[in-house]
Order: structure tokens, then sequence, then C-alpha cells
């Protein structure tokens, strides 16, 4: 046996070690159990907020019942329309006769029974001003249009009413969009925390352990970082993407908004700028990471970079209440907040194109700065393993 | 040729490197040796690309080692260090990946150093279930899975008991003879006696001996003569003109002789006091040699080449 020969070729260039090393991240992830315990109650959570606005969208407690006795092919849709327009959700149980009716009542089935005839009665437990004014006015309604037909008056000749907005847009469903951002946010705020510390204790698990050093024997710091956040990334996007169409899929399936056109747009635009942020706080945190050579060190140099994201959290929540308010436009430009307000903004319907260009150029300069300066930092820190390392001697330790 | 040459490195005020220089046949094992804070680390690291030197440069067959070229090295830091959570034997694949191997040649090479280190059953086990003679073990399988041409290993014997030493020897003296230069630093200079071809000290970051024993031992031999009189009266050889006393011990006398002093006025000395029950030169251990050479600080034309 002699010593293998190998042509420079068979040795991997920077794609293939960054490759190696981000399938590494997110193969050790994924055999997490605590990783794929968050994912799972993040999805259970979804779902539930979901389930709770379907309750709450099929009126729930809120619903009255009431018994028709006869003809209710044409009284039951009538009643339900009434009650829709007051905001009263009226189920409409068809009942045989009169006194099936009365049981009903006494038993406190239903709320009210309608007797429909030439002298429609209705009965009560207790008097129901609303109930009492949405049967009467279906009643007659359907009196009314029954006799017009029958003086042969053309129904359809009346003119409907066309519904137009001055706001542009449908009051209520942006209120729903904000909302859906709001989700939204919080959901990038939750991942960008979440992913930015993977990044910090992978780098500082790398560390600690020394194994640092035999990687750093095969690879430069770049495309160790490089791998580590892009392996990472992959990961926190397949999340966020995984949690918006569920979202949206959920959304549309269960009738939940007005315009899905819009609430896909609102989720694109989280999902975009959860990469944009996720970029960022990436390279922040691993150059975070690299100046400590313990775990338990580690709060103490996150803090600072968690607060700015809590801060960005709560503006843009504010931000909902009041998308052109100064507080809120200032800091969607601000690289590190933008990505929890402009999404908010963008949803109110408040952010011009241009507002959310210059946002995106703004934070890829800010990207580009961290990468440059936090990668530097990595890169003279990693080989620091006594203690916590200044930002001074780091940026001096580079080795390119 | 492995070659390390004129190296220079000093971080901050603190000159840790001053042109330290030494070159290692393929085939052959160099032993590093050195007090602690020599800077036998720092030489190795830089080798490793993990330092950068101030000036001067390691080659390997004539080529400066950079970073494709030291993809063939196997290296093993003084510091261990491998992810704690991860499987051995993924952990020894990855490092064959890092390396160049491919996805399946690396998964083979894996399985067969792990096999080899006797490591086996564990290889399904994360490396921080393992004792820390198997970790080491570990350890070494990922600097030898690359099939590397070149290994530079730092303190690779430092925490392992007698049997893991003569598994480790083993495997080292095996790339040997394929034809791996290897060097490794080591405080157990019995080890780097037992095993090297060839040896280098350095102190206070100066290469001040190297070469093989036998040729460190040549420097040094014929200098300090054993004396054994058991009825000589203390001080006896006190006044012998060109002889000092290294130490005195019931008649147990270890004598350095200056130049051009002749050994057989000592012996003639010697039978006057009685009975001589030991008389030769004394071949030195290497952790004389050790500990003379790194003792105090010596010129520039001392330093063997």
């Amino acid at each position: 046996m002699t010593a293998p020969t190998r042509t420079p070729e068979q040795t991997p260039g920077s794609t293939a070690l960054v490759r190696l090393v981000a399938g590494r991240e997110i193969s050790t992830r994924l055999r997490d159990k605590n990783f794929i315990v968050g994912v799972v109650l993040t999805v259970v959570l979804l779902v539930g907020i979901l389930g709770f606005q379907v309750a709450l969208n099929s009126g729930g407690g809120e619903e009255s019942r009431l018994a028709v006795v006869g003809d209710s092919a044409q009284l039951g849709p009538a009643v339900e329309a009434q009650g829709e327009a007051v905001g009263l959700d009226v189920a409409v149980v068809e009942l045989a006769d009169e006194a099936a009716a009365r049981q009903a009542l006494e038993d406190e089935d239903v709320d009210g029974a309608l007797l429909a005839g030439a002298r429609p009665e209705l009965l009560l437990n207790d008097r129901d001003s609303t109930m009492e004014a949405v049967v009467g006015a279906a009643v007659s309604g359907v009196a009314i249009s029954q006799q017009l037909a029958e003086a042969g008056v053309d129904l359809s000749a009346v003119p409907e009413v066309e519904v137009t907005s001055l706001q542009g847009d449908d009051d209520a469903a942006e209120q729903q969009q904000v909302l859906v951002a709001i989700i939204g946010v919080a959901m990038l705020y939750g991942l960008l925390i979440l992913f930015g510390q993977f990044v910090a204790q992978g780098v500082v698990e790398e560390k600690a352990s020394r194994v640092v050093e035999l990687l750093l024997a095969t690879m430069r710091p770049w495309q160790l970082l490089a791998g580590k956040i892009i392996g990472l990334g992959v990961l926190g996007l397949a999340q966020i993407v995984l949690i918006g169409a569920i979202a949206v899929g959920g959304a549309l399936a269960f009738d939940l908004v007005a315009v899905p056109g819009d609430l896909i747009g609102t989720v694109v635009s989280v999902i975009a700028w959860f990469v944009l942020g996720y970029a960022l706080y990436a390279a922040v945190f691993a150059m975070a990471g690299s100046l400590v050579s313990r775990q338990e060190d580690l709060g103490s140099v996150l803090t600072p970079m968690i607060l700015l994201l809590v801060v960005g959290f709560f503006i843009g929540i504010q931000a909902a209440a009041e998308p052109s308010g100064t507080l809120a436009v200032v800091t969607s430009y601000v690289p590190g907040l933008s990505p929890l307000v402009m999404p908010v903004r963008q949803a109110a319907g408040e952010a011009a194109v241009w507002e959310v260009a210059l946002a995106v150029v703004l934070m890829l300069i800010a990207i580009a700065a961290a990468v440059r300066v936090g990668g530097r930092i990595y890169a003279g820190a990693l080989l620091r393993t006594s203690g916590k390392t200044k930002l001074r001697d780091a940026m001096r330790g580079g080795r390119g | 040729m492995l070659e390390f040459d004129g190296l220079r490195k000093s971080f901050g005020d603190i000159q840790v490197l001053d042109g330290v220089g030494f070159s290692v046949r393929p085939g052959s094992m160099f032993g590093f040796c050195g007090s602690n804070g020599a800077g036998k680390t720092t030489t190795m690291r830089i080798a490793m690309g993990l330092v950068v030197p101030d000036a001067g440069e390691v080659r390997w067959q004539g080529r400066p080692l950079d970073q494709q070229l030291r993809r063939r090295v196997g290296y093993m830091p003084e510091e261990r260090g491998l992810y704690p959570k991860m499987k051995v034997g993924e952990q020894v694949t990855y490092f064959a990946r890092l390396h160049g191997l491919d996805a399946a040649a690396a998964g083979r090479a894996s399985a067969e150093w792990v096999d080899r280190l006797g490591l086996g059953e564990r290889r399904g086990d994360p490396v921080e279930k393992l004792s820390l003679g198997n970790q080491q073990r570990v350890q070494l399988a990922a600097a030898l899975v690359s099939r590397p041409e070149v290994l530079i290993l730092d303190e690779p014997f430092s925490g392992l008991d007698p049997v893991g030493v003569d598994s480790l020897a083993e495997a080292l003296l095996d790339q040997v003879r394929t034809g791996v230069p290897v060097v490794f630093s080591s405080h157990q200079l019995d080890l780097v006696e037992r095993l090297c071809d060839s040896v280098g000290i350095l102190a206070r970051g100066r290469m001040v001996a190297s070469g093989t024993v036998d040729e460190l031992r040549r420097r040094e031999a014929g200098r300090v003569l054993r004396v054994v009189v058991p009825d000589a009266a203390p001080g006896w050889a006190a006044a012998l003109p060109g002889v000092r006393v290294v130490s005195e011990q019931a008649g147990d006398t270890l004598l350095d002789l200056g130049p051009g002093t002749d050994d057989q006025t000592v012996l003639a000395a010697a039978l006057g006091t009685g009975r001589v029950t030991h008389f030769a030169w004394r071949e030195p251990s290497l952790v004389e040699l050790f500990r003379e050479a790194v003792a105090a600080p010596r010129t520039d034309e001392e330093v063997a080449a």
C-alpha cells in the first residue's frame, strides 16, 4: 500500500463544503426531538387559532334557534337573511305541527316557534324584540313578494345596489389582512429568535467542543458560517412556508377571509421579510455566538439582539392600530425592525411600493454589512477558546 | 518531504516562534518535544492554516501547504474536538467528506476505520456517551479516515492508558509503513525515543536540537562518565583537573569531563580509592538530552541542523 495521491479536482470546492455543512445542520435538527416537538406545537397552535376563527364565524353561542311549522322552504331562508342583516344568527328547524313546536319550546330546544299560515303566530318563552322584528320582517317580506308575484310584477326588474367603497378597499377585509399580518409577524418574530439562537448555539457548540479547529483545518470560516446559516435558514424557511400554507389552506377551506388574494399576498410578504430578517439576524447572532466559548455565556451577548427583536415586535403590533403613525413609518425603514413592522403596514395598505422597496434596499445594505463585519469577527474569534473575546481583538485576529 | 521553514510568529509583544524549521521524510516519524508554551501547538496550527505566521512557510512535496493541500493532511488538535451529540459513524463520515471523499467512499472508509479502531459496536452512539479513551479513538479515526498523505498530531498520546498508547502507536507505525510522514508532539519522551526516527526539541520559540536520537546522543555523549567506587571517600574526584562532579552519592559518581581531559586519568584516580565496580560513558536518555537542551539559552552555532 502506498500513500494515495489525489488530484486537486477531487478536493471539494466552496459549494460542496457549504452544502456539506448545511446538510449536517439540517439532518441534526431534523433528528432533534425538541425541534420537532416545537414545530408540531406551532402547527397545533395555528390550527387552534384557525379552529377558533371557524367557531367564531359560525356564531357559536350567539345562535338563536327558530322552529318553523309549515312553509319553511320560503320562510326559513327569509328569516335567516333577516337575521344576518341585524347580526343575529338564526338557525331554522322545521317541525311537523304546533304540538311538536310547543314541546320543543318547553324543552328549550328552540328559542322560538313560528306557526306559518294565513295568520302567522310566533311563540316565545320570553319576549325577544330582536327575534320578533326578524320574524316579522321575514314574514311580511315573503307575503309581499308572494302578493307581488301573484299580481304579475316581475321582481327581477328591481335594481340591485352596487357597492363601491371610497377607501378603495373593503375596510373589514383590510382589518382581516392586518390581523393576518400580526399573526404572521408574531410567527416571524418567534422564528427569528428561535433560528437566530440555533445559529448562535451551533457556533458556541463548535467552539466549546473545540471541533471548530478540526473544521477550520479543512475549510475557511466563511464557508463554515455560510453552511450553518444556509442550512438553518432552509429549515426556518420551510417552517414558515409550512405555517403559511396551513394558514392559507385552512382560511380558504373554511372560508375565513373575504379576499383570498390579499391573504396570499400578506403571507408571501411575511415570508419574504422572514428571509431578509433571518439573513441579518443570523449573521449578527453568529458573530455574538463566536465571542463566547460556553453556552452559559451566550445569554449575555444575545440579550441586546433579542431586545431589538422584542422592540420591533411591539412596534409591529402598535403599527396595526396606527399604520401611518410616525413611529410605524420610521421604524418600517430601520433595518432589523423593518421585517416586523413593514408587513403590518403593507397589509394595512398604508405602504406605497417605493416605501417597501426602500426598506428592502436598506435591509440588503445592512445584511451586506453584517455579513462582512460579522463574518470577520466570527473568523477572528473562532479559535479563541478561553473566556469571552473582545470585539476589537476578534476584528484584528481575522485570517481572511 | 514535509518541510517547516523559518516559522516566526508573535502574539502581541510575545515572540512565540523565532525561526522554527525542520523537515520530515516520507515514511518517517518525527517527535516534537518542548516544554509547555514552547510553541509546538502554534507550529502545528500554522501548518494547518489555523494561525497565520509572520514569516516562513510549511511545504509538502515542495509546494506550500494551502487550503487544498491541507485536505490531504490528517490533523489531531491538542484540544480534542468532536460534535458531542453526533453519532460516531456519522461523525467520521462527515470528516471524510470534508476531506473530499464522496458519500459512498466516505461511508465505507468510516465503517472501516471505526471497526479497525475497535469501535464497531459503538458506531451508532453519540460521541459524548463514549469514554475518554474511546473518544480519542474517534478523534484518530477522524484524522485517518481520509487516507491522509501527511499526519500532524498534537499530543496524540495524552490521556491514554498503556493499552491505548500501544494501539495508537501501532496505528501510527502502520501509517509510517505506507509512506506517510508523521509529526507528533508529546511530553512522553520515552515514547518519542521508542517510536521516532527523528526528534526536534523546541525551547523559547527556537529549535534547540533536532536530528535522530542517536545523533543527539552522540553530541552529548563522551561528556558524562559514571564511576561507581564504593570505598572512596566523599569528594574523591573533586581535585581532578578538567573534571566537574555532577553528582555523588555513596560512591556512585557522575563526572562531566572537560575537553581534552583523559578518561584514563580518572580511572587511575578511581582505582586509587579501592574497588571500581562501574566505569562507563553514560548514554544520556532523551529526558536528559531534553533537560540539557531546554535548560539554558544557547547560541545559534550550537543548534544542530
